[in-house]
């Protein structure tokens, strides 16, 4: 069963289509990693998710529920991290959970819980803003995990974290959904990263789903078109150049 | 519970000492004016507190309204700062909640702020003129008039903190349309209908009863303004 599901999702800028008609299928239970490069509208289709901009074609449901009549029953289902890590400097780590525990109406223990998952128990007290940038991420991602909410959206989760950090977070998110029972939908621009963690991956490039399927899928798909398998960053890269110098071609025309 | 977070967001960042700083201010200007120029002569006016409101109202509403468009901006500079804002738009809430939150805020703080003002202007009266029996009532209808004027001039100055990411920018055009208010005829009624000029109204004018009706006209118009405005800031997004 597929808890997100979106058909022909499109967002236009004036004249710039930043995505244009994506079918995604993220099955319940799953991690699904979301490979791009840069610009490829990786965030804006997970603004999309979470209401934070309005599509401009296609639909999209969120455990079988449609957007924007449902909106707040939606997003009473996810637990999201865009971009960079929101929070307010002037108040100490513990004091922006407890806001937005506050605001989703869990128990004083909530809190508490996220900060021990990402490990920011001991500088708790810390304010944010005196935070370096890998505890600014792991804030951003407790407020994400907080509450154990069913669907997670994270977007570049690992960025700007340390070796050993990447590894937490790498295997914490493994691990969500065998703990939680939780839908992961995680973005990045490494495959070796996706790799590591997802089940199943879609690739964009300039807005257009180039390949959606598990990672076997995606060898095969290789070999079929007689991309390099052997590694598989290199088959990304080969997937993209290809669909690159396609679109090139048809700018031309 | 809103009301309890927005207290807890304001920590840290001036606001409180703000607060304190402009009340105590406000209330030394009528208590100083009386020390340095002397007794004000109230013979001529219906009351004591007319007399005080008459000599002082101009200047502590001045600093009334500064600090509300100060706060507005601080509030939701706070906001917008870390990205704070994109986040609360995530959460399963109602999106007007975050404003709605702010003007219940600033609404009470500028009840505290009245309150001291208004105590500063009771002890006046009472420590240099003799009020009749009807003072304390006279002093409650005041207090609540001017509230109820300040109300408009919240609202306005937090959705244009709302709608301008930029503390400097809200900052900027709160302060000009401060100046604008100063700037007006107090006595002409429809240029003091302006939200920034409304406050400077005391209550001994005849027009009462039209002012209390523009301010909550004010009010209603404001709010709808603002619903409006959260339709059409999520159609362009
Ligand atoms: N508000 C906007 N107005 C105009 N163009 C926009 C806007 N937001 C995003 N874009 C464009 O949409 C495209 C996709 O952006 P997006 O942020 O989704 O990319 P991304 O895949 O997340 O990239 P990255 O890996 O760098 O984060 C980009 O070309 C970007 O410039
Ligand atoms: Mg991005």
């Amino acid at each position: 069963m597929n808890i997100i599901e979106t058909q022909n999702l499109s967002k236009s800028y004036a004249e710039f289509h930043a995505v244009s008609g994506i079918s995604l299928h993220i099955p319940k239970g799953s991690v699904y990693g979301f490979l791009g490069p840069n610009g490829a509208g990786k965030s804006t289709t997970m603004k999309l998710f979470l209401g934070l901009t309005q599509p401009t074609g296609g639909t999209f449901t969120v455990d079988g529920m449609q957007y924007p009549e449902n909106r707040i029953p939606i997003l009473k289902q996810i637990g999201s991290f865009i971009e960079s890590p929101a929070f307010y400097g002037n108040l100490s780590g513990e004091e922006n959970l407890d806001i937005i525990r506050k605001l989703l109406g869990l128990p004083k223990s909530a809190a508490a819980e996220a900060l021990e998952l990402v490990g920011l128990t001991s500088v708790r007290k810390r304010l944010a803003k005196k935070y370096s940038l890998g505890m600014k991420q792991r804030l951003g991602l407790a407020e994400a995990l907080i509450g154990k909410p069913p669907i997670l959206i994270l977007d570049e989760p690992t960025n700007g974290l340390d070796p050993v950090g990447i590894h937490e977070i790498r295997e914490l998110i493994r691990s969500l959904p065998q703990k939680w029972g939780c839908t992961v939908f995680v973005s990045s621009h490494l495959l070796t990263e996706i790799e590591r963690m997802a089940d199943i991956v879609g690739i964009l490039n300039h807005g257009h789903l180039l390949f959606e399927g598990t990672l076997e899928q995606l060898k095969s798909t290789a070999i079929k078109k007689g991309y390099p398998t052997d590694n598989l960053e290199d088959t990304f890269l080969a997937l993209v150049d290809a669909d690159n110098r396609q679109s090139e071609r048809g700018c031309m025309q | 519970m809103t009301f309890l977070l927005e207290c807890k967001k304001a920590k840290r960042i001036g606001f409180y000492p703000a607060l304190i700083g402009s009340s105590i201010l406000a209330a030394a200007i009528p208590i100083l004016n009386i020390i340095i120029r002397g007794e004000i002569d109230v013979t001529a006016s219906k009351s004591p507190l007319q007399g005080l409101l008459g000599a002082n109202w101009q200047l502590m509403t001045m600093l009334n309204i500064l600090f509300i468009a100060a706060s507005a901006s601080l509030l939701y500079h706070t906001e917008y700062a870390d990205n704070a804002m994109q986040k609360l738009y995530t959460l399963p809430i109602h999106e007007g909640s975050v404003f709605y939150g702010k003007t219940l805020f600033i609404s009470v703080m500028s009840l505290l702020t009245l309150t001291v003002e208004f105590s500063a202007l009771a002890f006046c009266s009472y420590y240099w003129y003799t009020p009749e029996n009807s003072f304390i009532l006279e002093l409650c209808q005041n207090f609540g008039y001017s509230l109820l004027l300040l109300l408009p001039c919240v609202v306005l100055a937090l959705l244009i903190s709302e709608f301008c990411q930029s503390m400097w920018m809200s900052l900027g055009i709160c302060v000009v349309c401060v100046f604008i208010a100063t700037m007006l005829p107090t006595d002409q009624f429809l240029l003091s209908l302006f939200p920034f000029a409304l406050p400077f109204q005391m209550l001994d004018t005849a027009q009462t009863v039209p002012y209390l009706c523009a301010a909550c006209t004010e009010l209603l118009i404001l709010i709808v303004t603002e619903k409006i405005a959260v339709k059409i800031r999520r159609s362009i997004s």
